[in-house]
């Protein structure tokens, strides 16, 4: 089953093709992640998603509704959950959510019922009475995954939902998605975390308004664009890693360096022994360096696919 | 002394660049200003000529014709109809289509040039003392004494006869106060959500586009009632200000002009992209509000595209309304074209600010 089903959607702004041919289907009761830099079509192409925006070319189906003939019935099944903070800040928690769930037509018991679910969801049940401007910015984004969640929707899409919120209310936000996802709920995640992008089920990952490659963290790790036929990728650990990283970027076999949690990850061609990277950093008086072959993160897969692509 | 200046040069450039980027701003700031002025400037004569009048002409003789005529030649007045008994002109001026109304008796023709000159009966709607005032000057200036020719003109000042400011000044004030205050109720509504991020979030719902609109309207609506209710009854209690004909009838009619003014500031409030913005486009109603309305001065004395202006404003037709109910005792026949209008300037605003919202937010 499909929860949305991407169809060569267009949308050009005039002269500006914001999302161009888009194709990809989002499978039910997955967690699948958006990715791309600012500015590549990530909001525009949510935007048609939720029926906001009518596509200048091509179509969609989200939970088996037309983006374009049924936008009103998709809204209805549909949450959404915004980068910027967007409930009431003059309003407390409890009030936020009894509105929300009556704009999406819930009332009286029901609406008591799934206000104590979601609020037992997300853990909300000591601040109820407060105002939710008052509320630090990891509560802030629980309570509105809360209201988006309150009229019980099949389809959660989250645009940058732990942008600005500290490392700790990040993890209990993604343990919350987990248990979402668990139920059979279907999130569309937007992020720029790389770690949040490994949690994903499946990734797309959009570049100058193109998709640019669709699948599993592990399928695309394995792209042959990602590591070139005659090329290798290699760990290098040191005591001096910023050091050995600005020798190994002037070293003639490096394609690519960086620096990653105090190793280096290098690109370079096959046929460069690891000894060779040893004796480089050993000459410049590093004498402890070592050598281990790696798989590409997403974040050399994503650096590496842009870069080939804005070379072309 | 430098370092309390330090940075001086870099703040000057970056703001002139938030001033080049928000030229909205710019604009308003400086040429809305110069476009009051011109406007104002212009459309402000408290020279009061050209009242409309009606005449009741019993004579027809050539002498009361060439009176007419050398009335009008005052250019205090103009004769706009003629009418066939007294009771009519009454009923005109009560209705508003005129403000004066000059019966000549059947034996004017006879008695004029005697040394009993004829009495003619001039007829002025006091509800805007400014306008009966200009109109009295018409009779004042012809003829002089010593002319032969002389007519007696006897005014007679109906509604508001002891030309009270306030009978006049109060319900334009009430009409004004009520408007500037519900605009801006409004105005700052959707912006505010917008500005929030809170718009995105009802955009994404099933809430309609027309629901949101009258969602936002109606709680300003009872807000709106209540002032206009307290309004008056300060009118009542400070001024001795009362209400010549329905009280109920007033407060009917004055739903459609609240109901006209919330949208005036749903509009801005679509048109507007900051709560700064919508302060400024507020502020813009609240001048021709004060000055084109008829309020301080008469519309009669607005130039014609000014008049058009003022037709647009809620303001200009509850200010009839509530001048026609409270001082002449006008009944609904009477004042029905303003209701039509305010109803209009509702239904046109609610449209476009629905159409509007729907562009501002792809």
């Amino acid at each position: 089953m499909l929860a949305i089903e991407i169809k060569g959607l267009t949308k050009r702004f005039g002269d500006f093709t914001a999302v161009d041919s888009i194709r990809f289907d989002v499978p039910k009761g997955s967690i699948f992640g958006f990715l791309g830099p600012n500015g590549s079509g990530k909001t525009t192409c949510i935007r048609m998603l939720c029926g906001l925006l009518e596509p200048t070319a091509g179509t969609a189906t989200v939970n088996g509704f037309d983006i374009i003939r049924q936008p009103e019935e998709i809204k209805r099944t549909i949450g959404y959950l915004n980068q910027a903070f967007s409930l009431y800040r003059d309003l407390t928690v409890e009030e936020n959510l009894n509105f929300f769930g009556g704009i999406y037509g819930l009332k009286g018991e029901r609406l008591n019922r799934r206000r104590a679910e979601v609020i037992d969801l997300v853990g909300l049940g000591s601040y109820l009475q407060r105002r939710s401007g008052q509320l630090s910015g990891g509560w802030k984004q629980r309570l509105a995954l809360a209201a988006s969640l309150i009229h019980e929707p099949e389809l959660v899409f989250l645009d940058e939902p732990t942008a600005g919120i500290d490392p700790v209310a990040r993890r209990e936000l993604w343990d919350l998605l987990f248990d979402l996802a668990g139920q059979g709920k279907t999130l569309f995640v937007t992020t720029h975390y790389m770690d949040e992008a490994e949690r994903c089920n499946e990734i797309a990952y959009i570049y100058l308004s193109r998709l640019m490659v669709h699948g599993t963290p592990a399928e695309l790790k394995v792209l042959p664009a990602v590591t070139p036929t005659g090329t290798k990728r290699v760990a290098v650990a040191s005591s001096h890693p910023a050091q050995a990283l600005s020798l190994l970027k002037r070293q003639g076999f490096a394609l690519d360096a960086t620096l990653v949690e105090a190793e280096i990850h290098l690109l370079m061609p096959v046929d460069v022994i690891d000894s060779e990277v040893i004796d480089a950093l050993h000459n410049a008086g590093m004498p402890d360096a070592s050598v281990r072959p790696m798989d590409p993160s997403l974040e050399d897969v994503f650096v590496t696919l842009t870069r080939s692509l804005a070379n072309r | 002394m430098k370092s309390a200046i330090y940075g001086f040069r870099s703040i000057v450039a970056k703001e002139w660049l938030h001033i080049q980027r928000d030229s909205t701003t710019l604009v308003f700031a400086l040429i809305v200003p110069l476009l009051q002025l011109i406007l104002f400037g212009y459309a402000i004569d408290f020279n009061v000529k050209h009242v409309p009048a009606a005449v009741v002409n019993m004579d027809g003789s050539p002498a009361s014709l060439n009176y007419l005529r050398q009335l009008e030649n005052t250019q205090y007045l103009d004769v706009v109809g003629s009418l066939s008994t007294p009771q009519e002109a009454e009923e005109a001026l009560r209705r508003n289509t005129v403000q004066v109304a000059i019966i000549i008796p059947p034996d004017f023709g006879q008695r004029f040039n005697t040394n009993r000159p004829p009495e003619v009966k001039v007829l002025e709607d006091g509800s805007d003392s400014q306008i009966s005032a200009a109109a009295s000057y018409a009779f004042l200036t012809k003829p002089s004494k010593s002319q032969p020719g002389a007519v007696d003109a006897r005014i007679n000042v109906l509604f508001n006869p002891q030309a009270r400011t306030q009978i006049f000044t109060i319900p334009g004030l009430v009409c004004v106060l009520l408007q500037l205050t519900t605009v801006s109720l409004t105005s700052f509504s959707l912006v505010r959500e917008r500005e929030q991020g809170t718009l995105e979030q009802l955009m994404v719902s099933p809430v309609g586009r027309l629901g949101l609109m009258l969602g936002k309207v109606t709680p300003y609506l009872v807000l709106g009632m209540t002032e206009m209710a307290a309004i008056l009854f300060m009118g009542w209690l400070i001024f001795n200000v009362s209400v010549a004909g329905s009280l109920i009838l007033l407060m009917v009619l004055a739903v459609p002009f609240v109901l006209a003014a919330l949208s005036l500031g749903l509009f801005i409030s679509t048109v507007a992209q900051s709560q700064a913005q919508a302060m400024q486009m507020t502020m813009l109603t609240t001048m021709p509000s004060i000055l084109l309305s008829g309020y301080i001065v008469p519309r009669e004395t607005l130039p014609g595209p000014l008049y058009l202006v003022s037709d647009v404003l809620p303001v200009t037709h509850f200010i009839g309304i509530c001048r026609g109910i409270v001082v002449r005792g006008a009944t609904l026949p009477d004042i029905l074209p303003h209701l039509y209008s305010l109803l209009v300037i509702t239904l046109v605003l609610i449209t476009a600010s629905t159409l509007r919202f729907q562009k501002s937010v792809g």
